[in-house]
């Protein structure tokens, strides 16, 4: 895998910590361009913990990220975003008193491009039809799959090339989390790049082509999403079969 | 942090109001309707209260009479349907009205208990106040940063005019358009208005090197540097006639610097006047109107511009708003210098009026006035904070030493009230905060902010950008 290839995305022997906790014990990922991988994963074994080290959020203390050929292993979250890595955070984080339509300008800060980002408001709108009903309404008094969806609609605001989803199946009816999947493969099809992390690792292998198994902080198997899923360890653990 | 409204005990008035409301408007009328019903309620109710129980007290006046007029006609009539001018009406209502004030601050009628209406000297004293309430809204309001030593600010700005417009460097004898100073006056004297202008940019800059090391902390953290950097300003004040002991005169210690030059034009100064008409307060007074519209200029557009909304959302949650791209240390630094730029302004003005510094004036104290006046009318809103400031000044300079004398004289009591000051306004505070936490006029979004009842979550540690 050269950068050739389309090497979009490069964690090498990353370490992150929080305080003495070692979160994060020597991580190697690799995203190519107009993939889908997905970090599935028990509770605490780092995907949070892995997407903020690479959007500047918690700085790896050994080990290195490169985005684009360009080192960004101690980058600021805003130079990350500026250069085209957007994040819908776990547990949505939306800005709770703002309406819907400022959560979505908000999340096209970086940009200048009035236009562009009109246009990209009408296709965010075009994806969630939902949300442009509830454009004046303030975020925090969405519903939890609403706000799902504001999340995911304020990341695609700043028109990533890396767009990282930090589950966001994550507490939504059946019924709206295929229509998250949906979306994600949608957007991904139109171009962008995406590092999923989910919970639900049966429907996270459907849509992906690779994935990352990581286990209290290391990368425990890494394969083909279809592999994957045929893994006898991974079915047991994560899938819920016997 | 959920605060309710804890409004029960009004509940049953509400009610009723309520009931009336339909009966007059029908069911079905617009907010619009409703409001205006209800602001002319209150009118009437206010008036009625005056004439019943004030005017056998006090005795008919038909100052009173036409303030209530005025009062009626700026606040019941929903000014804003009117389409485009509408928004302007009551701002310049109320603006006129602050600009002939001196005309009629004489002929005004004695509020009950709270004595006479300021007069137009300390009105400039309340515009001043306005003005550093604004400026420190910026860093509290809009930025959620919690500053407890804005009075350093005050200070710096204070202090550049002093140096520069008094003959304080006696050795020096640099002119530089100065008012009606002659020119064999020793002393750095340099024109006012220009030293206003350095004013508020040295202070920005201070305030970007106070910020840059202390923006990383958070809330409390910030809250207490903030703290112990406005405790140093009136030390060094106090200590620098002899400036970390090499003899060279500062500040010229406890005894501040005076006189200060005043504001002016040629040989035309403020502190001379002109004929009856130009009367140096009323100068004062016109001009620090104008910074003041300038101080609410610059902050409206400031909240509306990009910066603005950067800063709303850091104050909304600062870790999702690094994840959108906002440099949290660039965008938190412009709101410390915006708030600085114009506590220094007003600080300098200040002094020019008095045509005195000293330390004392740069006490901790000031700072939690000022902070006070900006939680009391409201954060974030500007007329609010403006309205917080205005009162509160006036307590300070007038009203607090009135009432005292009032409540000596009808109840025979012997107390000190001004001295009770900083009690009077932490109860002003309790009382606001029980009854009305979002201010006297809050925002719109901090009003959401009580209302819809999100609170914040924990946060984890993002401190670059
Ligand atoms: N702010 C923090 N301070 C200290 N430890 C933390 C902090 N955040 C996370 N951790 C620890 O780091 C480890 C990895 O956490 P992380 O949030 O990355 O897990 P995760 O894989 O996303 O889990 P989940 O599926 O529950 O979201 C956990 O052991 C967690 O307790
Ligand atoms: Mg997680």
């Amino acid at each position: 895998m050269t950068e050739g290839n389309g090497l979009m995305l490069e964690l090498k022997d990353v370490h992150t910590f929080y305080g003495s906790i070692e979160a994060l014990k020597g991580i190697s990922i690799d995203v190519r361009e107009g993939e889908i991988v997905t970090l599935i994963g028990a509770n605490g074994a780092g995907k949070s913990t892995t997407l903020r080290s690479i959007n500047g959020l918690n700085h790896p203390r050994r080990g290195s990220i490169r985005f684009e050929g360009r080192d960004i292993t101690n980058a600021s979250p805003h130079s990350v975003v500026k250069m085209g890595i957007a994040q819908s955070p776990e547990g949505r984080r939306l800005f709770p008193r703002m309406s819907v339509h400022e959560n979505l300008e908000m999340g096209a800060f970086q940009r200048a491009d009035r236009k562009g980002i009109r246009e990209d408001m009408d296709r965010v709108f075009e994806l969630f039809p939902r949300l442009q009903e509830r454009r004046t309404q303030k975020a925090g008094t969405l519903s939890g799959g609403e706000q799902q969806m504001c999340a995911i609609g304020r990341a695609l605001m700043a028109r990533p090339k890396l767009l990282m989803l930090d589950e966001p199946s994550m507490g939504l009816a059946p019924i709206f989390v295929e229509r998250i999947f949906e979306t994600i493969v949608e957007v991904n099809k139109q171009g962008t790049t995406i590092l999923l992390v989910e919970q639900n690792a049966l429907m996270a292998l459907d849509v992906a082509s690779r994935g990352y198994v990581l286990e209290t902080g290391t990368v425990a198997l890494a394969d083909e999403a279809k592999a994957l899923r045929q893994n006898e360890q991974v079915r047991k653990t994560y899938l819920g079969e016997d | 942090m959920a605060i309710r409204r804890r409004t029960g005990f009004l509940d049953p008035v509400r009610e009723r109001v309520e009931v009336l409301e339909r009966r007059v408007l029908g069911d079905d009328a617009g907010p619009v309707a409703r409001r205006t019903f209800n602001r002319g309620l209150s009118a009437v109710i206010v008036g009625f209260l005056g004439m019943l129980i004030l005017a056998p007290l006090y005795g008919f006046s038909v100052a009173a009479i036409l303030a209530w007029l005025v009062f009626v006609v700026l606040y019941v009539p929903p000014w804003e349907v009117i389409p485009r001018v509408g928004r302007f009406v009551r701002p310049l209502l109320a603006l006129s009205l602050a600009a002939t004030y001196p005309f009629y601050a004489l002929n005004m009628f004695t509020i009950p208990i709270f004595g006479a209406f300021p007069d137009v000297a300390t009105g400039v004293k309340m515009l001043v106040f306005a003005m550093m309430a604004i400026g420190l809204n910026i860093v509290v309001g809009y930025a959620g940063l919690l500053d407890l030593g804005y009075v350093a600010f005050y200070a710096i700005g204070s202090y550049t005019v002093a140096w520069f417009a008094s003959i304080q460097f006696a050795h020096q004898n640099i002119h530089f358009w100065p008012a009606g100073v002659p020119s064999s006056l020793p002393g750095i004297h340099i024109s006012i208005w220009l030293l206003l202008a350095l004013a508020g940019i040295l202070t920005a800059i201070v305030g970007v090197i106070i910020g840059l090391p202390t923006l990383r902390l958070r809330g409390d953290y910030l809250a207490i540097v903030t703290l112990g950097f406005g405790e140093i300003m009136p030390q060094v004040a106090r200590n620098g006639d002899d400036f970390f002991g090499t003899g060279f005169n500062l500040t010229n210690g406890p005894n501040g610097i005076t006189p200060i030059d005043s504001p002016g034009f040629g040989s035309f100064t403020f502190l001379a006047g002109h004929g009856s008409f130009f009367t140096p307060d009323r100068l004062f007074f016109w001009t620090a109107i104008l910074l003041v519209l300038f101080t609410v200029f610059c902050s409206l557009r400031l909240r509306d511009s990009r910066l603005g909304r950067a800063w709303i959302a850091i104050r909304e949650d600062e870790t999702a708003a690094a994840a959108m791209g906002v440099p949290l240390m660039r965008t938190k630094t412009w709101a410390y210098a915006a708030g600085a730029f114009f506590g220094g302004i007003a600080g300098g003005y200040y002094a020019s009026f008095k045509s005195a510094t000293f330390p004392g004036d740069f006490f901790f104290n000031i700072s939690v006035l000022i902070l006070c006046m900006v939680i009391l009318g409201g954060m974030g809103n500007i007329w609010g904070v403006m309205v917080g400031a205005l009162f509160l000044e006036y307590l300070d300079s007038e009203g607090l030493a009135n009432t005292g004398a009032w409540l000596n004289s009808n109840l025979g009591l012997n107390i000190d009230v001004p001295k009770y000051e900083f009690g009077i306004f932490g109860l002003i505070l309790v009382v606001v905060m029980l009854f009305r936490p979002q201010g006297l006029i809050p925002s719109a979004r901090r009003k959401a902010e009580f209302e819809v009842g999100v609170h914040d979550e924990p946060l984890y540690n993002a401190t670059h950008g």
